[in-house]
């Protein structure tokens, strides 16, 4: 999975889990409906995003918010939707308070998701226990604190742990997947030599 | 070549046709030991063991009880259960995410995302032991290849039954009787015999019109005249030249695949063999989807898990009557089922008796042409002012400087007619060049335009 805090910085102490955890689980479904890429879809993931660093006290360059319009809908749809799930879980008045930083806002929501846009279909992040607290775990750390009532060794080791089993299961997953891509090409340029099977029409 | 792929190229009787009795084998050497047959050039099977025939009988009786089950403004219940599973088992889907709630938020496809890695779009409990490919070289000059099955293969004849059904043919020939002859005419086309379990083992020939793939071209009336086939399959231009031999026998029907079928055309062909002839929308990406009624007002869907949406350009679904791209989801293709797949073929949506019909099918992108005066004419009009001519395929471009260019693939015998029929269309100022005898390979763009503003 992403990237945690390295440990570069000392993690500060942050909210409980299960307060954000709680919070993903109990996403509103218009933080989960379609973000708008090109003519398809409707919700205005930059605005989510702008409207976010706003209510954080540091909007960001419009430039900046390029790569929250996607242009492609299949390419970019699961990452949008996980900025969106990620916008709803910094809106909570917790990280309101704590007023975190706009860079290191829009790496996790730009980078952070992307990168687990690749692994994870969005809604995972919402309906599976083990998913919420890799969200919600992975989200603290990117921004410098750990879980309310864990030491930072803790924190980096449950990180750890989950993101490593789940980071093994999508590399098996995707392992299989090449694997089958592999041989199904194999076998259509096989049997591209061959007959084929009867049909009462031609197309 | 390594052993495997010597090994499958090999193969035998045995793997064409499992279930071969010794009547099939008899029929297969009728068909092909003929006197007057021609040069077979390739061979093919049904490749169906006796648990795919159940399957495929069992599918027909499907089939045959199955309405479409949905109607204007609904979607069938099937739907949301196959998205669902789309999501989750085939890797091009999979990459979009979750399953969006609303089926209109799905992204579309297109032939190009097939072309590109057709293997993403073969659902993960596929196996590929038994897999077998159709290629398809479409309008874009990209050949495609699909995955197929020869459970798939088998599954076309329920909806050519159902379609020939629609006009009062139940196909009755069985052991011993040939039931379908597909007619080609190319000079390079895949020709074999086969029989065809499911209608116990009759017989099934493809077969070339073109004289080099026959020792004397008069054998070819002789071959079908001996063949006696129930129904004859073939495009437009095969018919053609299958009506120009002196043949006396009669099939029960005719359907035509692959080009649009104009109505002068099928009443000239109805007429020479008294025997309807069915005009059948169809694709290798998803085998027959529809046939031409004109009761209908145009053509009726033939897949009960095949649901058709008409969208405007930026993918918005488009209300019964306006006009738009056929694009499809599901389809009895287990290797390949479709998400929102945009055909590049043009329709409207209409309900006849509560069935879906495709009114004003157009095999091609819709173009605008240019009257001098600046007045803009639909391709449609261009095919309504030509139908009643027996042309077996034809094409249309406008140059920049708004001259048109009608290539006739065959001779325009009224070729004064046709002048007069376009230019009642574009006004008398129009220059028109006619060409006939042009050679076509493959498919080809009908309606083409270098004038800007061509496009809707």
């Amino acid at each position: 999975m992403i990237e945690e805090n390295r440990g570069e910085h000392s993690e500060e102490q942050g909210p409980t889990l299960e307060l954000l955890t709680r919070r993903l689980a109990e996403t509103p479904e218009v933080f989960l409906d379609e973000p708008r890429i090109g003519s398809s879809g409707r919700v205005h993931v930059a605005a989510v995003v702008q409207d976010l660093l706003a209510s954080l006290g540091s909007p960001a360059h419009p430039g900046r918010l390029a790569p929250f319009a996607g242009s492609d809908a299949g390419r970019d749809r699961n990452r949008l939707s996980i900025t969106l799930i990620l916008c709803w879980l910094l809106a909570d008045s917790w990280f309101q308070k704590e007023r975190i930083r706009e860079n290191e806002a829009l790496e996790l929501l730009g980078e952070g998701a992307a990168d687990l846009a690749k692994q994870v279909a969005s809604r995972k992040f919402v309906t599976d226990p083990e998913r919420r607290e890799e969200l919600a775990r992975l989200s603290l750390s990117r921004l410098g604190y750990r879980p309310e009532g864990e030491t930072e060794e803790q924190s980096r080791d449950r990180l750890m742990a989950l993101s490593s089993t789940e980071r093994a299961r999508v590399v098996r997953a995707s392992r299989e997947a090449e694997e089958r891509s592999r041989s199904i090409r194999e076998a259509l340029r096989r049997k591209a030599a061959r007959e084929s099977a009867d049909k009462w029409t031609r197309e | 070549m390594d052993e495997r792929m010597s090994r499958e190229a090999q193969s035998s009787d045995k793997d064409r046709y499992p279930c071969l009795t010794d009547e099939g084998r008899a029929m297969l050497r009728f068909l092909r030991e003929h006197p007057h047959a021609p040069i077979f050039r390739n061979e093919s099977g049904n490749r169906l063991t006796k648990e795919d025939l159940d399957r495929v009988r069992a599918f027909e009786r499907e089939v045959e009880a199955a309405g479409i089950g949905w109607r204007a403004g609904r979607k069938p219940e099937w739907l949301s259960a196959f998205v669902e599973t789309c999501f989750a088992e085939i890797p091009h889907y999979r990459w979009y995410g979750s399953p969006p709630k609303a089926f209109q938020d799905i992204p579309t496809i297109d032939r190009s995302h097939l072309s590109r890695d057709i293997a993403r779009f073969v659902p993960d409990t596929v196996a590929v032991e038994r897999m077998m490919l159709f290629q398809t070289s479409g309008t874009t000059g990209h050949p495609l290849i699909i995955p197929s099955h020869p459970l798939v293969a088998a599954s076309y004849l329920p909806f050519h039954k159902k379609a020939l059904r629609r006009f009062g043919i139940q196909p009755a020939h069985g052991r011993g009787k040939v039931g379908v002859v597909l007619l080609g005419y190319q000079r390079k086309c895949f020709t074999y015999v086969s029989v065809t379990p499911a209608m116990d083992e009759s017989g099934l020939a493809k077969i070339n019109l073109h004289p080099d793939d026959w020792r004397d071209p008069d054998d070819r009336a002789r071959y079908l005249d001996d063949l006696a086939p129930e129904v004859i399959t073939g495009d437009p231009i095969s018919f053609q030249v299958l009506a120009s031999l002196p043949l006396s026998h009669k099939p029960r029907a005719a359907v035509s695949t692959a080009m649009t079928l104009l109505p002068g055309m099928r009443e000239r062909l109805e007429a020479r063999f008294c025997c309807p002839v069915l005009d059948l929308y169809s694709m290798n990406e998803a085998g027959p989807i529809a046939v031409a009624d004109p009761d209908a007002g145009g053509h009726v869907l033939l897949q009960h898990r095949l649901y058709v949406e008409i969208l405007d350009e930026s993918g918005r679904a488009l209300p019964p009557g306006e006009r738009g791209e056929v694009t499809l989801t599901g389809g009895f293709n287990f290797c390949l089922p479709l998400l929102r797949y945009r055909t590049g073929d043009y329709a409207s949506l209409s309900f006849f008796g509560g069935e879906p019909v495709l009114v004003g099918l157009e095999g091609r992108p819709p173009v605008l042409f240019k009257t001098m005066s600046g007045e803009i004419i639909n391709n449609l009009e261009v095919t309504h002012a030509l139908q009643r001519f027996a042309l077996a395929r034809f094409t249309l471009h406008q140059n920049r400087d708004g001259g048109l260019l009608l290539r006739i693939d065959g001779p325009a015998s009224r070729g004064d007619a046709i002048r007069h029929a376009l230019l009642g269309l574009f006004g008398p100022g129009q220059p028109l060049e006619i060409r006939e005898h042009e050679p076509f390979t493959g498919k080809v763009v009908q309606y083409t335009s270098a004038m800007d503003g061509s496009a809707p």
